[in-house]
């Protein structure tokens, strides 16, 4: 019984072994060059020499700062557009085919046009994370508000409420699943958004980083960066917007949103 | 009399579409020449006009269109593929789906343009490169959402219908295949979003033709109406491809089997 536990628990490390074995095995026996495939001892050296240098950590900062900057814009500027579409169905209607063709081109599409108006650097990722976060914020914001039952809404009427006062406390906390939602799935766009800006579009970052392991033909650090890459967002996924997301459906949840990802 | 109304529905319908788009055109066409924004930033409406002509005619754009519609097109394929046997696979069985879960939701944290460099090393700037990113993009949401999709499915009628004596391939057929659908195509849209941006992003860095190429080869030469003009096509491709093809797909599975839309 105990041992059974014990497996179940290691059970996810399993795919990860997996990887490093048949990487060590490959390695031992193709001898591929180290630009191109280095071996699991050379990426961990990697690894050491990059959380000791300085250029991990400025990398990290700047590119997190973009991403905080990028959604937190994207977030505001999403909601507060949802919530005037979503309240005003003419609205809503009028601009829907501007988002759907908006939302097609968002993010890394706008990369060319740009570059021309802000130039390369922190700026230019700003912009294209805030364009790939607003579209999604937005049409969940319209979803959510436009699924408040109207029923609740009058029933804080009745009880002689106005509409500043309907919309912040029945139409706001209704809608916020899903917008939270939105924010998260935002997010993952808006992470992979700001990967790619970074790659030609900047001169810091973690995007930076793997762009220069190209050009350098470093491929340990191509390695070490992507699995950090990886590393933040999913500790972003999982300690900051999970439980967020869950706490918000159990207090306010009417119905949980679809969530896939 | 009933045919002249239902005309006049659609006409009424293309104004209401199309009409955003006229007010968009006039407020830039406005900013353009109300501020005299200079040619390298900003062109006016004719002029993208005028380059698209251009690029359709010489054929350009046709070829640079095809290239990319091709590369997602096989990826796609390939991933859909690939993608939903191995879901299936790993859902079905709840040690495999224990040990991948982490493991794939890792992945999908490490977007497929991310790894770009690393395959820049092994493939070159090829067709090679871009595909082995889109493939990797599109794969992972549609391996997930499967497995998540057949984990979603009640043990119960599995049992059930294994209580009245259905085979293994029953089962699949009218219990996992339908009871997964809707996750499936919500994985695959999904895949789709991030695979296209992951098309164009490659294409940007590969130089190999494609649209990513085309408007990122028009920045080098300033020519702000080929990028224009580059940014409409994309937008209206992946429109057509979306509506097209992976909604209808999604409105069937979930009027026919919508169990999972709660």
């Amino acid at each position: 019984m105990k041992a059974e536990r014990i497996i179940w628990r290691l059970l996810p490390l399993v795919p990860a072994m997996i990887v490093l074995a048949t990487w060590s095995v490959y390695w031992a026996i193709a001898q591929p060059p180290p630009s191109v495939m280095p071996s699991v001892a050379a990426v961990i050296r990697t690894f050491g020499e990059l959380v000791m240098g300085d250029r991990l950590g400025n990398d990290i900062v700047a590119s997190m700062a973009r991403l905080l900057g990028g959604v937190a814009f994207g977030v505001v500027t999403g909601m507060i557009a949802g919530f005037v579409a979503g309240l005003n169905k003419p609205i809503a209607e009028f601009v829907n085919p501007l988002v759907v063709f908006f939302n097609a081109i968002s993010g890394i599409v706008w990369l060319p046009l740009v570059i021309g108006w802000l130039g390369i650097g922190s700026p230019l990722a700003i912009f294209l994370i805030w364009n790939t976060v607003f579209f999604i914020v937005y049409q969940n914001t319209v979803l959510g508000v436009q699924l408040v039952p109207e029923v609740l809404e009058h029933g804080i009427r009745t009880l002689g409420a106005n509409r500043w006062e309907t919309v912040w406390s029945v139409t706001l906390p209704g809608a916020l699943p899903y917008i939270l939602s939105g924010i998260r799935s935002g997010l993952g766009f808006g992470w992979r958004a700001l990967i790619a800006a970074e790659l030609v579009g900047a001169t810091t970052g973690l995007g930076q980083l793997i762009f220069s392991g190209s050009e350098y033909h470093r491929a340990d650090i191509i390695i070490c960066g992507c699995l950090i890459i990886g590393a933040i967002a999913t500790a972003m996924d999982r300690c900051l917007l999970l439980p967020i997301e869950r706490r918000t459906v159990q207090r306010w949840g009417l119905v949980a949103p679809d969530r896939s990802r | 009399m009933r045919r002249r109304l239902r005309s006049f529905g659609g006409l009424l319908r293309n104004v209401r579409v199309l009409l955003p788009f006229i007010v968009l055109i006039a407020i830039w066409w406005g900013i353009k020449s109300g501020f005299g924004v200079s040619d390298r930033l900003l062109v006016a409406p004719p002029a993208v006009w005028s380059s698209f002509v251009t690029l359709v005619s010489h054929g350009i754009l046709a070829e640079y269109a095809s290239t990319s519609l091709q590369l997602i097109g096989i990826a796609a394929l390939v991933s859909f593929a690939a993608g939903v046997p191995i879901g299936f696979a790993v859902g079905a069985n709840r040690y495999a789906a224990r040990s991948l879960e982490g493991f794939l939701r890792f992945f999908q944290g490490i977007s497929g343009i991310a790894w770009l460099p690393l395959a820049i090393l092994w493939f070159g700037f090829t067709h090679t490169t871009t595909l082995a990113i889109v493939i990797y993009t599109l794969i992972v949401p549609i391996i997930f959402n499967t497995m998540v999709g057949v984990r979603a499915i009640p043990e119960n009628y599995v049992l059930a219908l294994r209580s009245l004596g259905a085979s293994r391939l029953r089962i699949v057929r009218d219990v996992y295949l339908p009871g997964a659908l809707p996750s499936i195509v919500v994985g695959t849209r999904l895949g789709m979003g991030y695979g296209w941006r992951a098309l164009i992003a490659s294409e940007m860095l590969v130089r190999q033709g494609g649209l990513g190429d085309l408007i990122f080869g028009a920045r080098t030469f300033n020519q702000i109406d080929r990028i224009m003009v580059g940014m409409i096509v994309i937008g209206c491709l992946y429109i057509v491809v979306d509506r097209l093809l992976v909604q209808p797909v999604e409105t069937m599975t979930l009027a026919r089997w919508g169990v999972l839309r709660r």
